[in-house]
């Protein structure tokens, strides 16, 4: 993507410099074009709920830039001449169900045969855009707002080990299948600076674009970071996912530790998610009633994780 | 007793630690010896190998990893077959010192004992890994500290020293330091990781 020369249109208002979420582009003063595809292999077993987590994945990045979803597409990968369909059946079942509770329509798609499965969506949406929310909005002072637990990398790859309790593995697709939609409409009666959500970088590759690109360091307050249950147990046994360690070596030279934090948590600081929360900064006088509110939508886990404390260079300090 | 070899090249997580466990479950090991190809594997193995039990070495060679746990240190066969040159795979011991003088008591007393202590460090031998300084401790890396001549004798053994870089900062003794790497949070809890055992006083 490097490579390819940058876009000059007026009406582009996020392209791919920002690394953010989704692309916008201005239609009118009123309204402008949130638009996002996203697809991925599956991250458990039951193709139903592999459906739902894919779909509530692609549709994640619209609420992000805070807009709303209007359309999607299906993505396909399936392997059609040696899986039976009805397996393809229940992925597409789950993802409807997820795009009708979105309030957005399925309107076509595209697949092709591939011997390994992968499923997702092409997204559209709208946003006014003067409420449109990047990751550079945050300013020093601001409290950091996250809506979903941590550790679905790790989950997923010990779902795959089989090394899980079916409590914590229901809790994990519960959790990953969840629409951010109800975060959005909470965090949009509230005045915010900037948002995205967490996915394969995890939370400290996202906390560093937004630090990064606000131009401030973020202290993050590590035992309130909300975690799925057993994570740090799995951890310990071994079941971290590659691209878990990548991220937290790739990010390690901007992080720093204000005291001793336990190496588990770091990895699960790093663990790469599928259809995380949304981090969310606003003033942090206002932080403790977003997270009340979010809660009394039934966003039981949010939790206020960090501030931004000071401005520069784009740090991460862990307290 | 009994010694395995798996080979988990090429193997992505959590495949790998899959492997180990079934050999571990068979109950009957007390060498193991499992080769991967990347970082990832390497980590998950030796964690999988220290919460079953064993004591865990890592060897690498041009991007391979052998790591090798072994449980009843000293009577397997194991031992002799791993590391011929090397002797016994080393323990790391990792000393962190938090405070400018030892115990309460006595201020004089405590930063005589102190000295001592860092002096007498050297018969911990060859598994003396590193020495971590931090808060008051940062003071005895500085010039004219009576910490510094031990510390440096310790380091020209190959220990290494690590000096936390925000306390430094904080005592204003950034460019005084004359001994060992300034150092962050991350680097400090890494060792600790690390090392076999710590020895802590703050």
């Amino acid at each position: 993507m490097e490579t390819l020369p940058l876009e000059t249109d007026p009406n582009l208002l996020v392209g791919r410099e920002t690394s953010d979420d989704a692309g916008v582009y201005r239609l009118s003063d009123e309204q402008a074009l949130v638009q996002t595809i996203d697809f991925i292999t599956p991250v458990v077993n039951d193709p139903y709920d592999f459906g739902r987590i894919a779909a509530a994945n692609a549709l994640s990045d619209v609420y992000a830039m805070g807009g709303h979803p209007l359309t999607a597409m299906n993505v396909v990968c399936f392997p059609v001449k040696s899986m039976d369909k009805a397996v393809l059946g229940e992925i597409l079942r789950g993802g409807i169900e997820t795009i009708h509770a979105a309030g957005a329509v399925l309107v076509g798609g595209h697949s092709v045969e591939d011997p390994e499965i992968k499923y997702g969506l092409s997204v559209t949406g709208l946003v006014h855009p003067n409420e449109v929310l990047t990751n550079a909005g945050v300013q020093v002072g601001d409290g950091l707002v996250l809506t979903k637990p941590l550790g679905t990398g790790i989950l997923a790859t010990a779902i795959k080990a089989g090394l899980v309790s079916k409590e914590a593995e229901r809790r994990a697709i519960e959790s990953m299948a969840t629409l951010n939609r109800k975060a959005a409409e909470t965090m949009a009666e509230f005045k915010v600076h900037a948002c995205t959500d967490i996915t394969g970088f995890g939370l400290f590759g996202h906390l560093l674009e937004m630090a990064t690109g606000s131009r401030v360091s973020i202290t993050v307050y590590t035992e309130r970071v909300p975690l799925l249950p057993e994570v740090l147990d799995l951890v310990q046994m071994g079941l971290v996912p590659a691209g878990s360690f990548e991220n937290r070596n790739y990010c390690a030279h901007q992080i720093e530790a204000l005291r001793a934090i336990d190496p588990m948590l770091l990895d699960v600081l790093a663990d790469a998610q599928t259809s995380g929360g949304l981090l969310i900064a606003l003033p942090q006088e206002d932080a403790p009633s977003l997270v009340d509110a979010l809660k009394s939508h039934s966003i039981l886990d949010a939790a206020l994780i960090g501030q931004a404390t000071e401005t520069g260079s784009g740090k991460i300090l862990l307290a | 007793m009994g010694e395995a070899t798996l080979d988990c090249s090429g193997l992505a997580c959590p495949q790998p630690v899959l492997k180990v466990k079934q050999v571990v479950d068979r109950g009957d090991v007390t060498c193991l010896r499992v080769i991967v190809d990347n970082g990832a594997a390497r980590e998950n193995v030796s964690r999988f190998l220290e919460r079953s039990g064993y004591e865990v070495s890592v060897r690498e060679q041009a991007g391979i990893f052998e790591v090798t746990g072994t449980r009843e240190a000293g009577a397997s066969i194991c031992d002799a077959v791993t590391a011929p040159e090397e002797g016994r795979a080393q323990r790391k011991i990792a000393v962190l010192i938090g405070t400018d003088q030892m115990g309460t008591g006595d201020e004089t007393l405590g930063r005589k004992l102190l000295l001592n202590f860092i002096g007498t460090l050297k018969e911990l031998g060859p598994e003396l890994w590193r020495v971590i300084l931090l808060n008051g401790g940062v003071k005895l890396s500085v010039d004219e500290s009576d910490g510094l001549p031990g510390l440096l004798e310790l380091e020209k053994d190959g220990v290494t020293v690590l000096v936390c870089g925000t306390c430094l900062g904080h005592f204003q003794l950034l460019d005084r330091k004359r001994v060992g790497e300034t150092t962050n949070m991350m680097d400090i809890v890494t060792a600790l990781q690390l090392a076999d055992k710590v020895i802590s006083f703050t």
